[in-house]
């Protein structure tokens, strides 16, 4: 973020770190609070992967079924009696790569697209545009479900399928971001310094000045791809049971939900609503401090 | 530009169709294998029953054949029921369009008051806080939210019977209906966005030059904010949710046991029902593009000088 500085003076009038301190009160909230919840989720990520889990996520407890949180199971049972807990930690396992790589794909072909779009302009910017409208057309979930009938409900083509469809947004982010940079004069300061053109958009342009939306939109990614994860795990296409993901865990639950036992259910509904508001408001606090100001 | 965007639309949706038949072409095992599927197998078996049938043996020959059925309104039949898929898509369609046109309304009705009332002079704490429920609600899964109100309304007070379809139509029967419209209008992860980039936009254009000129000449703000500042991203941001919320369609059918477009595709995901799935796949992107024609109208009937670009 120093480097930012050096980039150019028009771009960054005001040093980074006042702009963090001038933040409004609700985004540092909000920023703060993402962070948060990313951090438990990648440290739960590791100890789940590590092994360190409070109970065996698949052993049944059949004197304690569907319990309420208390002694012994700190999150409570589901209706086989297994540790809900140790289930929801093993649980990050079933989005937390893919996301990943979903959240890779987008960036890394969005970028690709956007520079193409907003650098080259004419009939290249009039391509990004039409295949970022295709992309559009098709709702996610259409195209997930249909790639799974195509092929087979493997959670990294369906994350594939996320990641492609993911790219339009950031490319048009990234083109706009550019439009707006190209008549700096940083820029033209580097063309007429000689640098190549691969300079300057990898490094002048994406490093430099889109970093902080590349970062917001990996951000936004994430909370997408956990979304349809766990859509698809409740909608069966995802990880079975036993094996255990957030979104089976509703499902399976749902039974046991309508006979007034609530919370097996509710549990791993609640983990996906604050995980998906984390990123949520991680990635829109950070464009209120980061991006607002200059893009005007 | 009417024309442009016309010929636009067609582009995508024959775009839409190519990308879709790749798709499934690339597949292990396409359509004539599931047909064939327990019936003797062997590449020369299936070869003649496609030459039998008169199938295309290249890939390209059978998306020609395949696009020129369905510019007769022909969109094949289903793997899983043989009935034709443009018969289903038209006797599921409209439950679906309901509940997602129903639900967008529900998104909006929830959206529009907050980000109005969070660009008022007069907004504060209760702003605030309104902001931070929008943002909670949008992360709410749809289905848990589908099971609460399904518990509430149907087991604790027990206003509808459980299975509205095969009971007789109970007092409240109308009602049932809007249960899913509310759910997934609530619960379809767009009323933040919507309610921020309205806020946005409200906000942008009321430190306009024309609208403080209009408020020094006392007229009134709102009617000359209406246009750019409500009317424009409102249609924007019905436009750019659709899929999201057809998407959301797809689960609060499966949760309430809606006969919709939604739980055709599910099934037809289970099958491997390509027709079906390919159809509905259409459907869904002529829909959404519809949408967008209707936003290039709307903006072009309020800034004429954009149907001139």
């Amino acid at each position: 973020m120093r480097r930012y500085r050096e980039a150019a003076g028009e771009v960054a009038e005001r040093p980074e770190r006042s702009r963090w301190r001038a933040a409004a009160l609700g985004d540092r909230a909000a920023v703060g609070y993402g962070l948060l919840v990313v951090g438990l989720v990648v440290i739960s990520y590791v100890v789940g992967a590590a092994g360190w889990l409070p109970d065996d996520p698949s052993r049944m407890d059949m004197a304690r079924l569907n319990a309420p949180p208390g002694a012994g199971h700190a999150l409570g049972t589901d209706f086989l009696g297994r540790d809900i807990l140790s289930r929801l930690i093993v649980g990050i396992q079933a989005y937390f790569l893919p996301g990943l790589l979903a959240v890779a794909i987008s960036l890394a072909l969005g970028a690709a697209l956007g520079v193409t779009a907003g650098y080259r302009g004419g009939r290249a910017e009039a391509l990004v545009t039409y295949l970022s409208n295709l992309v559009d057309a098709v709702p996610r979930l259409v195209l997930v479900l249909l790639v799974i009938a195509a092929f087979r409900a493997d959670i990294y083509y369906v994350m594939l399928v996320v990641g492609i469809t993911g790219a339009p947004a950031v490319a048009s982010i990234i083109a706009g971001k550019i439009q707006f940079l190209r008549q700096k004069s940083f820029i033209e300061a580097a063309h007429v310094l000689g640098l190549p053109t691969r300079v300057i958009v990898l490094k002048h342009i994406l490093w430099y000045n889109c970093a902080p939306l590349l970062i917001i939109q990996a951000t936004l990614g994430m909370g997408e791809a956990i979304l349809v994860e766990t859509s698809l795990s409740y909608l069966g296409f995802g990880v079975q049971e036993p094996t255990p993901s957030w979104g089976n865990m509703v499902q399976a639950g749902a039974n046991y939900f309508f006979h007034g036992k609530f919370w097996p259910s509710t549990a791993p509904a609640l983990a996906i609503l604050f995980t998906i508001l984390g990123f949520h408001l991680l990635g829109d606090g950070l464009n209120n401090i980061l991006e607002s100001k200059s893009a005007s | 530009m009417a024309a442009r965007e016309l010929a636009l639309t067609a582009l995508l949706l024959v775009g839409v169709s190519l990308v879709v038949f790749v798709i499934l072409h690339l597949s292990p095992g396409d359509p004539f294998s599931v047909l064939l599927e327990g019936q003797g197998s062997g590449h020369a078996v299936s070869t003649s029953v496609r030459e039998a049938l008169g199938v295309p043996t290249t890939w390209y020959g059978r998306y020609l054949a395949w696009l020129g059925n369905m510019a007769h309104g022909n969109l094949g039949t289903s793997i899983r029921t043989g009935v034709p898929v443009a018969s289903e898509i038209a006797r599921a369609g409209p439950s679906t369009l309901y509940l997602t046109l129903g639900s967008l309304l529900v998104t909006l009705l929830l959206a529009v008051p907050v980000a109005l009332y969070s660009t008022s002079r007069t907004a504060g704490a209760l702003a605030r806080a309104l902001t931070l429920a929008v943002y909670l609600v949008s992360a709410v899964p749809v289905f848990w939210l589908g099971y609460v109100v399904i518990y509430l309304v149907i087991h604790r007070f027990g206003v509808f019977p459980l299975l509205s379809a095969s009971a007789e139509p109970a007092r409240h029967g109308w009602l049932y209906g809007l249960l899913p419209i509310v759910v997934l209008g609530v619960a379809n992860g767009t009323v933040s966005e919507v309610t921020r980039h309205l806020r946005g936009e409200i906000g942008r254009v009321l430190t306009e030059d024309y609208i403080r000129t209009a408020r020094a000449k006392g007229a009134p703000v709102w009617r000359h904010a209406f246009k750019e500042g409500f009317l424009l991203p409102m249609t924007e941001m019905i436009a750019a949710k659709i899929p999201f919320v057809i998407g959301g369609a797809i689960i609060v059918e499966q949760v309430f046991n809606w006969p919709g477009l939604g739980r055709m595709a599910w099934q037809a995901a289970q099958d491997r029902d390509f027709p079906v799935i390919l159809g509905i796949a259409l459907v869904a992107a002529a829909f959404v593009r519809l949408a967008s024609l209707l936003r290039s109208v709307i903006y072009a009937g309020v800034n004429p000088r954009t149907a001139t670009e």
